[in-house]
């Protein structure tokens, strides 16, 4: 019997809702014992379970089928080991990002990762999303900076997979298992991350007013010319684009790349490709954040980046028409995008998700709504068709949740 | 070391006939002298004679000799090109090898989406070669890569060179078409990103063979870097190499590679390559990549901090062809061995990369307790130490005190809360050490992964877990099966 003390416990309030459904009783462990206790305590009560970390991005996925108990890592928020000369920390899944990157700032590092809100995203919260920035333009995501994690499963039995070293094939790749899997697998109780060191200089610039197509040839040329940015994101701005990219690095190099990409585009100074100053290029980040946390309907779409022109002239144009005040940002080098607005008519927008659905499901495209309103909701499927693959993830999911009773329905294919 | 007593499992003359049929009688291979050709792969002291070995030549032949193994009861082992060195394609007795080494096309190459979609036969080098005239290429670069292929790398997440900088192979594979345990094809992943559901390419990608046969592969391209630019630097000792590593990855420069060797390690490559290098206590060869500005500034600086460090000579190659002499030189390291020793056991520890100096002592520690030689080359960047554990066979006692002396590395591995294996995989070399990197518990959850793929343990059995479930059986205590009990039955 475990001797860890209980897990400080109350009432659900309407605060405490996943997409509408409440929960009877709230925990808030403080150590990853007790939350293990907790799941531990559920199994025996065949109770299901939801899991909250900053509370910002529940509304991705469809409405649990069941939720007895949420369990809240606000308190799991130590940093439980950070190497520096060996460039890796490893953290409890309640520290938000923010104050990951301000102890690991202190020395010199970060963690290659840059969406919004991270005063408010947890690692564990960020994990179970998937959720990324700019900066995955040169880094890539969650899933190439973790190199360890510790999970406590749906029976309450703890477990982990990786290590804290960055080359370890040792085992399944448990850390890899749990990115973007929504809390259906097993509680994220540890996270481990390689570091990068803070870069010493940066500067940003942004080329205004480009079509689609004229974005999409923007980050071939780029390619072309052997420039590595550390971010590139489109901004819409009316009709048109607004190309913000960022170099990193020792000021030489950074100098270079910027005086490179400057002749690339072929405009003298001051038109419309410019060099911000650090005021500016704080805005245009700024930006790019407001416009990824925009709402009350937002869909991440995935799709083949040579296919942005027609995409955005045809599918994606019909779904921004039926937005109110309708934004999208692009990463063109990657195949990602966020559309968001105000939903003009349920139904029609539905219609247009479908349609978008329907042109990227040829070359392994996706739409996945990450807000919506209730009444889209009822009209289109969050998540999409569930891929080829889902036997297998079904199957996955069987072995590590027997009784489907973390957050149960609310992951694709109503897993 | 492992050579099986059990006798030899005869496959039926009828699946025999029946598999011959499938794939063609000169690609099905059941004589006996053929078969000790895959009866070990690069670990050449483990051999297990196979029951069968087929060559198919796609996924419909692929999927037809699963099906028939299947419905006979027969384990499947994966293999490619038979370079691994942790015994990942070594058979079981009875087992049916099916050979992905005729697959060796190259399907698709989307230049503009940056991707290209190959057969799990294609040498990893022949990749990179394609894409050269593009001016793209594929990052991953194991030593072996003239000879190893992208199925073999996928199995086992291979690594290489590069990988502080460019990850591995699992940072590079978009997706996989898979043939299941039972002949079920399913595709993982895809050229777009994020597909949503679980990351099973992510899970697939170093899981030992014992998921899935990978019939195609879809792998990330990149853009060659602007430029490159190399240094090799001597030093007294691992000690002065070790921190000018260290002061290199403090100043912020991230190298693409960073490779140290020891003084044996280096006279083992010359003796074998002629390479011109002076006789040192150690050597660090790293190259920079990148924009231009950038690795000039870089290069330089990393020059300096040798040379601080303690530095007794640095050299710049003047052109290609000297810097491809430098990276032949490490690259032949391990085969290099073979010059100054009869037999010799290469180790795949892990460090975090902070305590090489001290490990190395150590290591030397433990060799002289043993009575034995360890050359060492370190992948300095990402911590991953490649002793090479020199041995002479002949000599009663030795090969055992070597197995011991590599196992006492590994340990000291774990206790500085590394890795037993960066890049070789556990195959059936490390898998007594499992227990000792993960609990009963890690070991579990792993094993419920492979479960849900292949739930009758047909693929690979015997690899990497020491004591797997029945995946039937409820969590909790292990207890055995009734029929193994009886005897019937054996585990893996």
């Amino acid at each position: 019997m475990n001797a860890t003390a209980p897990a400080a416990v109350r009432a659900g309030a309407s605060a405490d809702a996943i997409l509408g459904v409440l929960p009877k009783e709230v925990f808030s462990p403080s150590t990853v014992e007790e939350a293990a206790a907790v799941l531990e305590e559920k199994a025996r009560a065949s109770a299901s379970v939801g899991f909250v970390g900053g509370g910002t991005a529940l509304g991705l996925g469809r409405p649990p089928r069941r939720l007895d108990a949420v369990l809240r890592t606000e308190h799991l928020t130590r940093i439980v080991e950070h190497a520096p000369s060996d460039q890796i920390i490893v953290v409890e899944a309640g520290i938000t990002l923010a104050d990951l990157q301000r102890a690991v700032g202190a020395h010199g590092q970060r963690l290659a990762l840059d969406p919004p809100l991270p005063e408010r995203r947890t690692i564990g919260g960020l994990l179970a999303t998937n959720g990324f920035g700019p900066l995955r333009t040169r880094y890539g995501s969650l899933r190439d900076l973790i190199i360890g994690v510790s999970l406590v499963r749906a029976d309450g039995v703890s477990a982990k997979g990786g290590g804290k070293v960055v080359k370890n094939v040792a085992g399944f790749d448990l850390p890899k298992m749990m990115v973007g899997s929504l809390g259906t697998l097993g509680l994220v109780a540890t996270v481990t991350f390689r570091l990068h060191p803070l870069p010493e200089s940066d500067v940003t610039l942004v080329a205004r007013a480009r079509t689609a197509r004229g974005v999409r040839e923007l980050a071939s040329a780029m390619r072309g010319a052997q420039l590595e940015p550390a971010a590139v994101a489109a901004l819409l701005q009316g009709q048109r684009f607004d190309v913000a990219i960022r170099f990193e690095g020792f000021p030489a190099g950074v100098a270079e790349q910027r005086d490179r990409l400057r002749q690339l585009v072929g405009q003298p100074p001051g038109s419309d490709c410019d060099v911000l100053s650090e005021a500016e290029a704080r805005a245009v980040w700024e930006l790019h954040d407001a416009l990824r946390t925009a709402g009350p309907l937002r869909a991440k779409l995935a799709f083949l980046p040579a296919a942005l022109d027609a995409l955005a002239e045809g599918p994606l144009a019909k779904l921004m028409d039926a937005l109110g005040e309708p934004s999208f940002v692009l990463y063109p080098t990657l195949g990602l995008g966020f559309v968001a607005g105000l939903p003009k008519d349920a139904a029609l927008v539905a219609q247009a998700v479908e349609s978008v659905r329907g042109s990227l499901a040829g070359t392994g495209g996706s739409l996945v709504l990450e807000e919506a309103p209730d009444d889209v909701r009822v009209h289109a499927d969050p998540w999409g068709p569930p891929p080829a693959s889902f036997a297998l993830m079904r199957e996955l999911k069987d072995r590590l949740d027997p009784e489907g009773r973390l957050n149960p329905g609310r992951f694709v294919g109503g897993i | 070391m492992s050579v099986s007593n059990a006798p030899a499992v005869t496959i039926s003359r009828d699946v025999v006939a029946r598999m011959s049929a499938l794939v063609g009688a000169k690609n099905c291979i059941s004589n006996p002298s053929d078969l000790r050709t895959y009866e070990c792969d690069g670990l050449t002291s483990f051999r297990v004679m196979p029951g069968l070995v087929v060559l198919p030549a796609s996924t419909a032949e692929v999927v037809a000799v699963v099906k028939l193994a299947w419905e006979n009861g027969l384990a499947l082992v994966p293999r490619g090109a038979g370079t691994g060195l942790s015994g990942g394609a070594l058979p079981v007795p009875g087992c049916v090898v099916v050979a992905l080494t005729r697959m060796k096309r190259i399907l698709e190459v989307d230049l503009e989406n940056g991707f290209l979609r190959v057969q799990p036969g294609v040498a990893n080098l022949d990749v990179s070669k394609h894409l050269g005239p593009a001016g793209t290429y594929y990052a991953p670069d194991p030593s072996s890569q003239s000879v190893c292929t992208i199925g073999g790398n996928v199995s086992e997440n291979s690594g290489g060179a590069h990988c502080l900088k460019y990850g591995f192979t699992s940072n590079h594979v978009l997706g996989a078409r898979v043939v299941l345990a039972d002949g079920t094809v399913v595709d993982l992943g895809g050229p777009a990103l994020d597909s949503p559901g679980y990351d099973l390419t992510g899970i697939f990608v170093g899981s030992e063979g014992m998921l899935g046969i990978v019939t195609e592969v879809v792998l990330r391209m990149l853009r060659k870097p602007q430029a490159t630019r190399t240094f090799f630097a001597t030093f007294p000792s691992t000690d002065e190499a070790g921190n000018a590593v260290s002061s290199i990855i403090a100043s912020g420069v991230v190298p693409a590679a960073i490779e140290m060797m020891d003084g044996l390690a280096m006279r083992a490559a010359v003796a074998a390559t002629g390479v011109d290098w002076p006789d040192v206590g150690a050597s660090l060869l790293m190259d920079v990549d990148g924009p231009l500005a950038e690795v000039e500034h870089t290069s330089r600086h990393s020059v300096e901090l040798a040379r601080e460090a303690g530095a007794l000579e640095v050299r710049i190659p003047k052109d290609e062809n000297e810097r491809a002499l430098m990276w032949k030189g490490r690259k032949s390291a391990f085969a290099a061995v073979g010059r100054i020793s009869p037999n010799y056991i290469v180790q795949d520890g892990v460090i975090p990369r902070s305590t090489i100096a001290e490990v190395l002592h150590e290591v030397a520690e433990l060799s002289k307790k043993a009575g034995l030689r360890v050359a060492n080359v370190f992948h300095a960047g990402d911590g991953n130490l490649h002793p090479l554990v020199l041995y002479d066979a002949r000599v009663p006692g030795q090969e055992k005190a070597a197995e011991e002396l590599g196992g006492a590395i590994l340990r000291l591995c774990l206790r500085l809360g590394g890795s037993i294996t960066g890049e070789h995989g556990v195959g059936a070399e490390k898998v007594a050490y499992m227990g000792e990197m993960f609990t009963e518990a890690d070991l579990e959850t792993m094993q419920r992964v492979r479960c849900a793929f292949d739930p009758e343990r047909r693929l690979n059995p015997g690899k990497v877990f020491p004591t797997p479930r029945l995946c039937g059986d409820l969590p909790g205590p292990y207890v055995p099966h009734p029929s193994e009990l009886s005897g019937e039955a054996t585990r893996g």
